[in-house]
């Protein structure tokens, strides 16, 4: 396989391809691996929800219909267990009740068999970028949280009036402070959180602030 | 049970009436005897009256006549003033009529239906021998005394005068009546008695009762019987179209997977080659490659063998479906019986009939379920064509006779519907090829099928005054 051209992150993304028919398995993977995406194939849907790795980048492609188990349930299964590679389901006799169904459980595609190649490389492409996105921002949110944690009682208040646009004089106010003693909060604050400007505070910090009061 | 509760109900109520109605006639009976006894006896009272009005005046010998004029009176005593009665009962009689200045009873015999009636009267006493079984005015009798089961006598003191007999089995209900004569010196009572046995209850009505109940409820029974019969072969009819759609929608789903999976190996193997192959090949992209045009050729096959698989699987027998010798009246009345239901919803006129004017038998050769399969379909799509019309305006004209040619022998199908456009008539029996936007395209298809399997063929054309379209399916003649 190629070397991963994408993710910003340390580990390229791998696509996981559950189908009971090898001829299907085999094609789709090499199909996909000339994007340079690697692919992990699966003949048992069943062992695939045992031993696959939640944490990697990536995503999976699930077929619907399959041998003692349909592709549906393991869609629920998946998702109901908190698993957060998004899943597309490929399907040769698609209705609209059962695509209705796997949007419902939350398929993040539907494309039916045979697939042409721009449309699932395209959707997989997608697939695997939001993924990463989302991981980066939840990895990004616990980083902020950690930082959070570390500012103290005081500072925190001052924090959640600043994101919510309060000049100094007025926190000074509210608080029943001196400015001085709100100004240095305010620079213990940027320097702890590590932010350079309001913006930038705000941006990654607000949600936090005003879940904390 | 309903039955069992109006039979006894009915019975009852029949019984009664029975009853009452004998009881009527009983009494009714019963009074008209009573009445007729007094007056007999009244008379008595009278004859005695007038004797000792006319006291010895007469002639001794008149009154010795009386017996001719009245043969109940066996004989007339008479006491002149200085004479005795032959018996002290007579005398005893005389001084109680004297007392009560009316006729008195004198010494009687009930059982052997005899008594004397004394009269005390001056110069002379009189005294009449009665004999009952003559006093009976048997010519106004209502009852027949042999036959009749009404026992009636005559009772006084403790002596008892039977008039009739009666029968003499008992039964279960009894009627009485009793009353006295209406004749102070002759108090008899009459005493009527009747008894009821279970046989004479009116039997046959009630009988005919519980059978005209009986045929009632049967009647009933076999409608509603006929009611969900019918109902259930209609049910039946739209259940088999039904199970029909379902597994064509079964068979569908199926074949869409098997031929789906190798078809989508085919074209992401393909993809994948031509994206190789659109790179820089290199030697290992280019063997790469190669493989997946292998598989995609494998796939290919495997593709045609599903197909071969299920053409196998759903093919007919063709053998059975010549040869069979087959009246087309009939089958043709049995397609349109199918739909008949249908047909009458939609209100369409449907007209079946020879297309000779002699009415000769038309044989062919051919499957009955097939000519009537091809024929069913023919009719569901008239019917269909037919529906943006006017309900009133929707007729099926259904002619079945020989061909022109002396081997055939063909069935018309037409309808007045719009017809088929000139640029659809040459594919209509393509399969898959259908103008109705849900259609399959089978039906014609198959229809033709069967037709070329019989030794037959199905044809369209437009409708001979130019409206609406012609199907005629051709089939062999038998002579």
């Amino acid at each position: 396989m190629n070397e991963p051209q994408t993710s910003s992150s340390h580990q390229s993304p791998l696509i996981h391809l559950i189908d009971d028919d090898a001829a299907v398995r085999d094609s789709l993977a090499l199909l996909i691996g000339t994007i340079g995406l690697r692919v992990q194939t699966w003949s048992d849907a069943q062992r695939f929800v045992a031993e696959f790795d939640r944490g990697g980048i990536g995503a999976i492609v699930l077929d619907v219909r399959m041998p003692g188990i349909s592709g549906l349930t393991v869609l629920e299964t998946l998702v109901a267990q908190g698993v957060d590679q998004p899943i597309l389901m490929l399907t040769g006799h698609g209705t609209v009740e059962m695509c209705r169904r796997a949007f419902k459980a939350g398929a993040a595609e539907f494309l039916e068999k045979p697939v042409d190649d721009e449309e699932l490389l395209e959707a997989l492409r997608q697939a695997v970028r939001r993924h990463v996105r989302s991981r980066e921002r939840r990895q990004a949110g616990q980083e902020a949280r950690g930082l959070f944690e570390q500012l103290s009682e005081r500072e925190r208040e001052v924090l959640r009036h600043i994101v919510r646009g309060l000049s100094n004089k007025e926190i000074a106010r509210v608080l029943d402070l001196s400015p001085r003693t709100v100004e240095s909060h305010r620079a213990n604050i940027f320097v702890k959180l590590g932010c350079e400007s309001l913006a930038q505070l705000i941006r990654g910090y607000a949600e936090l602030a005003d879940g904390d009061a | 049970m309903a039955w069992l509760v109006a039979s006894v109900a009915g019975c009852a109520w029949i019984a009664r009436d029975g009853l009452r109605q004998l009881q009527d006639e009983f009494d009714t009976n019963a009074r008209i005897a009573h009445r007729l006894m007094s007056q007999q006896v009244v008379q008595y009272d009278a004859v005695l009256a007038t004797l000792a009005l006319l006291g010895g005046a007469g002639e001794r010998a008149a009154e010795q006549r009386l017996s001719g004029v009245y043969p109940s009176i066996r004989a007339v005593a008479r006491r002149d003033a200085s004479a005795d009665w032959p018996d002290q009962r007579l005398a005893d009689a005389e001084s109680q009529s004297r007392a009560a200045q009316r006729p008195q009873l004198g010494p009687a015999d009930l059982a052997a239906g005899r008594y004397w009636l004394v009269m005390a009267a001056q110069p002379a006493s009189f005294a009449l021998d009665v004999d009952l079984a003559r006093t009976v005015p048997w010519a106004d009798w209502p009852m027949d005394p042999k036959t009749s089961p009404v026992r009636l006598s005559l009772q006084g003191g403790k002596q008892q005068y039977v008039v009739q007999p009666g029968a003499k089995t008992q039964g279960p209900w009894r009627f009485e009546f009793h009353k006295h004569l209406a004749s102070p010196s002759q108090d008899f009572d009459v005493v009527a008695e009747r008894s009821v046995r279970l046989g004479e209850l009116p039997w046959a009505w009630m009988l005919l009762w519980i059978a005209c109940v009986g045929l009632l409820l049967a009647g009933t029974r076999w409608l509603q019987l006929q009611r969900t019969e019918r109902r259930r072969a209609e049910e039946r009819v739209r259940f088999a179209q039904v199970a029909r759609l379902n597994a064509l929608g079964e068979l569908a789903a199926g074949m869409a997977h098997e031929l789906n999976q190798p078809l989508t190996a085919v074209l992401a193997n393909t993809q994948a080659a031509r994206r190789l192959l659109d790179e820089q090949a290199g030697p290992d992209e280019l063997a790469t490659a190669r493989s997946a045009m292998g598989q995609a050729a494998e796939q290919a096959r495997r593709a045609s063998d599903v197909v071969g698989r299920l053409r196998r699987a759903i093919e007919r027998p063709a053998s059975d479906r010549a040869g069979q010798a087959l009246n087309l009246h009939d089958v043709l009345r049995r397609a349109l019986d199918l739909l008949q239901p249908e047909l009458s919803r939609q209100g369409v006129e449907v007209r079946l009939h020879s297309s000779t004017a002699t009415h000769q038998q038309v044989r062919a050769s051919g499957d009955p379920v097939a000519v009537e399969q091809i024929v069913h379909n023919l009719l569901l799509n008239a019917m269909q064509a037919m529906q943006q019309q006017d309900a009133d305006a929707r007729r099926i004209d259904l002619a079945y006779g020989p061909a022109s040619d002396s081997r055939h022998c063909e069935v018309r199908v037409c309808d007045n519907g719009p017809g088929i456009a000139p640029e659809v008539l040459p594919r209509i029996f393509e399969p898959f090829f259908s103008t109705r936007e849900h259609g399959l395209g089978l039906g014609l298809s198959l229809c033709e099928t069967l037709a070329q399997e019989m030794g037959g063929s199905l044809q369209a054309a437009p409708g001979d005054n130019g409206r609406g379209a012609c199907f005629v399916l051709r089939l062999p003649r038998i002579a």
